[in-house]
């Protein structure tokens, strides 16, 4: 039989906990382990130290979910979240350890040694310190309205909540900041000092109140991590236009320089007379300034800000640094510890779809080769990284440089004749550029194109709604024929011979891609153009050749014109995401007649489903690669 | 367990002889008066406590006896002072007659204060300065208006009267928990303890001390004389924490003390173990 709780019992008890009664009088977790130490200074550092691992258990997981959330493509998967956890659980163990320090040793050195006033100080302290938290709580719900305006967070049950959570991990980590200052006043006083009652916290009750401040903090850095739509994606519904798109992207394309080469009429040269004008484009670096292409938003939105990037040790995502404060921070710390090492940009810092994602989606058959920022590809539709080519020379497992992962071995059994066939288009292209550097400067930049053409001929299956492929030779050429971190000027006679052979690549070009322009059919060929590399930005140009692509030389836009183009001439309704628009001009009147565009609320997010990834990264492969073409410095 | 720990005999030994070597069982009146109550059997639980808290801090035991026999002799002091008639009038004090039925009402005093001098005095010729102060202000906390003769003054007061139950909590902090408390903080000061471990050990003592009142409170309404060495029902006159919360609770309450005692040990481990014995032994003892 139970025997019903006597309430007389209860009181006496309740009445005993506020006479100082049936409180154990010792934090085991926060001062046991300071128990014998003797000297204040001594009996700091070991109860700070605890205080300290508290901190890192509490703040590294919720730290690294929070970096996690806000800065794309840091954390890849769980193991690069556990690492981030471990790194950022060291660093609030250090930084929350001298934090708790410092409160101890300054209260020791202020705090009178026994003398009668020293629990009125002690408890004038507290006061202190109970407004300076008051203070740091109005900071940071401002600073949460403001930080989440955009995300519609800042609703006060959210902010609410956000304050609750952050006063529970304060008053956990205060409370023992206070227990560990109070010993160490006690230390410095001695034992007949009137120290303030020090509530007893177990450890159950501390890991209680550490869950709950954790499993909060997770949910709100999870919930409020900025997203391009909080709704769910539309069905796409393509209304077919009976056109297959076939986009090649050139990049370093200079329309004057082309003009002053030009060999005679040929669909490359109408195609290049009719192009739209793309107005100033970004030329500060070709990943950033293709992704904006290809994802038809400006970077702020796209979240790939360079080529370069910062890998944390044993972390496998990436950091981009310009992408924000916190990244720079995050960054500049890392760097100084010695813990980063270069790295190179990845699609897992896009945060919005591109232009083959979104037909993917949609269910139309796209392939791309050698974009930037598309590794490490993942899902079903065709995707051939920029990091392919290197991982088809060497072999070996694949770590997702190419999608599907079936189509690996289809492009390794390919590769020897690919190969083959670029190194002989190059090496018979340039007879007539005497300079044998110069020369094989540009050979070496064409048969990288060759071989980006032929690993797009050599994709298997059957004929795709949209082909996407990006040239770099051109640009790689131009910056290794011109670029120059020599003082002066080069002679006049060199830059001429350097203008001469560039002139000459523009013929290679041309003759390369004339095939490509030939194809009749339901194939329109779009030729896509950016300024590269260089100091002064200036126009690209997008031009259509093939059914129902026309000249448009008068009509204008920009690189965000691109996507929107290319998606309205497969009939996919637009995201009313995308800033910028279909650029009409370049597609006949009875086309535009019949097809109006059509417009969708959203993409949605970009999918990050698994990538392929056994093999070795190539990352060091790639930088010295990129290194080579002059990309990384 | 109803017995005082096998381990006590060995601790009380010491402490005996250090009080057989101070006190003279054949001197003076006041003298044989002083050795009298003090020397009398007794369980010696603050002593003992004393002692243990030094070995606790890993110091030496040895080292602390002087100032475990102090305590005692401030102990014995007290327990005289009470038992006189203007006082608790007691007839019986440890199995013998009261002091003041032994050798007359004012010897009885003079014998009380002749212990408390000779316990300042013991502490001073055994210790070096810095510690001796710190023990000698201990004790005189322990003993003054905060401690004993505060406890002491309330309680005569509390007389045929219903007293709060924050008063009885002063009264028995005063009367037994702040003698509990310096004898453990003495005995780890001897030890040369930093602040922590004193601290640890106060909150021990000062849970055990209420604990160890509230089974004298038990005794009193149901112990055997003949096991306790005192009258029953010598206070009922007086409210106790029995009056508050009745035998089953108070003996409930005294054991939730004891926890919370042993929960103060916890940075020591199992070297404290002995001590851990001492609150179990509080909490179910009879005599």
């Amino acid at each position: 039989m139970i025997t019903p709780p006597d309430p007389r019992i209860d009181d006496l008890r309740q009445r005993l906990r506020s006479l100082g009664y049936l409180e154990a009088g010792v934090d085991r977790f926060v001062l046991s382990g300071a128990a014998h130490t003797g000297g204040p200074l001594a009996f700091a550092a070991r109860a700070s130290a605890r205080v300290g691992l508290l901190g890192g258990a509490l703040l590294g997981p919720a730290g690294a979910l929070g970096l996690g959330a806000r800065l794309p493509g840091l954390v890849s998967g769980p193991r690069d979240a556990a690492v981030l956890s471990i790194y950022l659980a060291v660093f609030f163990f250090v930084a929350v350890s001298a934090a708790a320090f410092a409160a101890g040793a300054i209260a020791a050195s202020v705090a009178p040694r026994a003398d009668g006033r020293f629990a009125a100080r002690a408890r004038r302290l507290s006061s202190a310190a109970g407004i300076l938290a008051a203070a740091c709580l109005g900071y940071l719900t401002l600073w949460w309205r403001n930080a989440n305006a955009g995300f519609g967070w800042s609703a006060p049950v959210w902010t609410a909540f956000a304050l609750l959570v952050a006063v529970t991990i304060s008053l956990l980590l205060g409370h023992a900041v206070r227990i560990a200052t109070l010993g160490v006043l006690a230390t410095s006083a001695g034992p007949s000092a009137a120290i303030p009652p020090v509530t007893s916290l177990s450890w159950p009750l501390s890991i209680g109140i550490g869950l709950f401040a954790f499993a909060g903090a997770a949910v709100l850095l999870i919930i409020s991590a900025p997203s391009a739509s909080g709704a769910a994606p539309p069905a796409l519904t393509v209304v077919s236009t009976g056109t297959r798109v076939r986009l090649i992207a050139l990049d370093g394309f200079d329309m004057a320089s082309y003009l002053n080469s030009e060999q005679g009429a040929s669909r490359f040269s109408s195609a290049m007379h009719g192009a739209a004008l793309l107005h100033v484009q970004d030329t500060g670096d070709p990943a950033r300034a293709w992704t904006t292409v290809a994802t038809g938003v400006p970077p702020e939105r796209h979240g790939v800000r360079g080529i370069q990037a910062r890998r944390v040790a044993g972390v496998r995502g990436i950091l981009s640094r310009g992408s924000g404060d916190m990244a720079e921070l995050l960054g500049a710390a890392t760097d100084v510890l010695r813990l980063t090492r270069p790295g190179l940009t990845s699609r897992e810092e896009r945060r919005v779809k591109t232009f083959w994602e979104a037909a993917s989606a949609a269910g139309l058959r796209t392939a791309v080769v050698n974009w930037w920022a598309t590794w490490p590809a993942a899902g079903s539709a065709i995707v051939v990284s920029d990091r392919a080519m290197v991982r088809l020379e060497r072999g070996g497992a694949l770590d997702a440089e190419i999608a599907p992962a079936s189509l690996y071995e289809d492009l390794r059994r390919a590769w020897p004749a690919i190969r083959q066939r670029a190194e002989k288009t190059a090496a018979e292209a340039f007879p007539y550029v005497g300079d044998a550097r110069m020369r094989a400067a540009l050979q070496r930049s064409a048969a990288l194109d060759v071989t980006v053409l032929e690993i797009l001929r050599a994709l298997p299956g059957p004929p795709r709604d949209l082909d996407v492929v990006y040239l770099p030779g051109l640009d790689i050429a131009q910056h290794a024929l011109l670029a120059s971190d020599a003082p002066g000027s080069p002679a006049a006679s060199a830059l001429t011979a350097r203008i001469a052979a560039i002139g000459a690549y523009y013929e290679f070009l041309q003759q390369l891609v004339e095939p490509l322009l030939a194809e009749g059919g339901d194939v329109m060929t779009i030729v896509l153009t950016q300024p590269g590399r260089v100091a002064t930005p200036t126009d690209g140009h997008l031009a259509a050749l093939g059914s129902p692509g026309q000249p448009a030389p008068r009509a204008t836009g920009s690189a965000l014109d691109v996507a929107p183009t290319l998606l309205y001439a497969l009939g996919m309704p637009l995201s009313r995401e995308l800033p910028g628009a279909p650029l009409q001009d370049l597609f006949t009147s009875p086309f535009v007649q019949r097809h109006a565009a059509r417009y969708v609320s959203t993409y949605g997010a970009p999918a990050n489903g698994p990538a392929a990834r056994e093999g070795k990264p190539l990352d060091q492969e790639m930088i010295d690669r990129l290194r080579s073409l002059g990309y990384v410095k | 367990m109803s017995g005082v720990p096998a381990f006590f005999a060995e601790y009380q030994d010491r402490v005996h002889a250090e009080l057989r070597h101070l006190l003279r069982e054949d001197g003076e009146e006041v003298e044989r008066a002083m050795a009298y109550t003090t020397l009398a059997p007794s369980k010696q639980v603050r002593a003992v406590l004393a002692l243990l808290c030094a070995e606790l801090c890993r110091g030496q035991a040895e080292r602390a006896v002087p100032a475990a026999a102090a305590i005692e002799m401030v102990h014995a002091a007290s327990l005289i002072l009470d038992d006189l008639p203007s006082m608790d009038d007691a007839p019986l004090r440890r199995g013998r007659r009261a002091n003041h039925l032994a050798f007359g009402e004012a010897v009885a005093i003079l014998a009380a204060f002749g212990l408390l001098n000779l316990a300042y005095g013991e502490i001073a010729r055994a210790y070096e300065p810095a510690v001796a102060s710190r023990i000698t202000g201990l004790l005189s906390d322990a003993v003054g208006p905060a401690g004993l003769i505060g406890g002491q003054a309330l309680d005569l007061r509390a007389v045929d009267q219903q007293i709060s139950f924050e008063t009885l909590e002063r009264i028995h902090r005063g009367k037994t928990g702040a003698l509990f408390v310096a004898a453990a903080a003495a005995g780890a000061i001897t030890a040369g303890a930093a602040a922590e471990p004193v601290a640890a050990l106060a909150a021990y003592a000062k849970n055990l001390g209420l604990a160890f009142q509230i089974i004298d409170d038990l005794l009193d309404v149901a112990g055997d004389p003949a096991l306790t060495g005192k009258v029953v029902r010598a206070d009922a006159r007086k409210t106790t924490f029995v009056s508050f919360s009745g035998v089953d609770g108070a003996r409930q309450l005294a054991a939730e003390l004891c926890q919370t005692a042993d929960r103060s040990l916890a940075p020591f481990g199992a070297r404290a173990d002995r001590l851990r014995e001492l609150s179990a032994f509080v909490a179910a003892r009879r005599l």
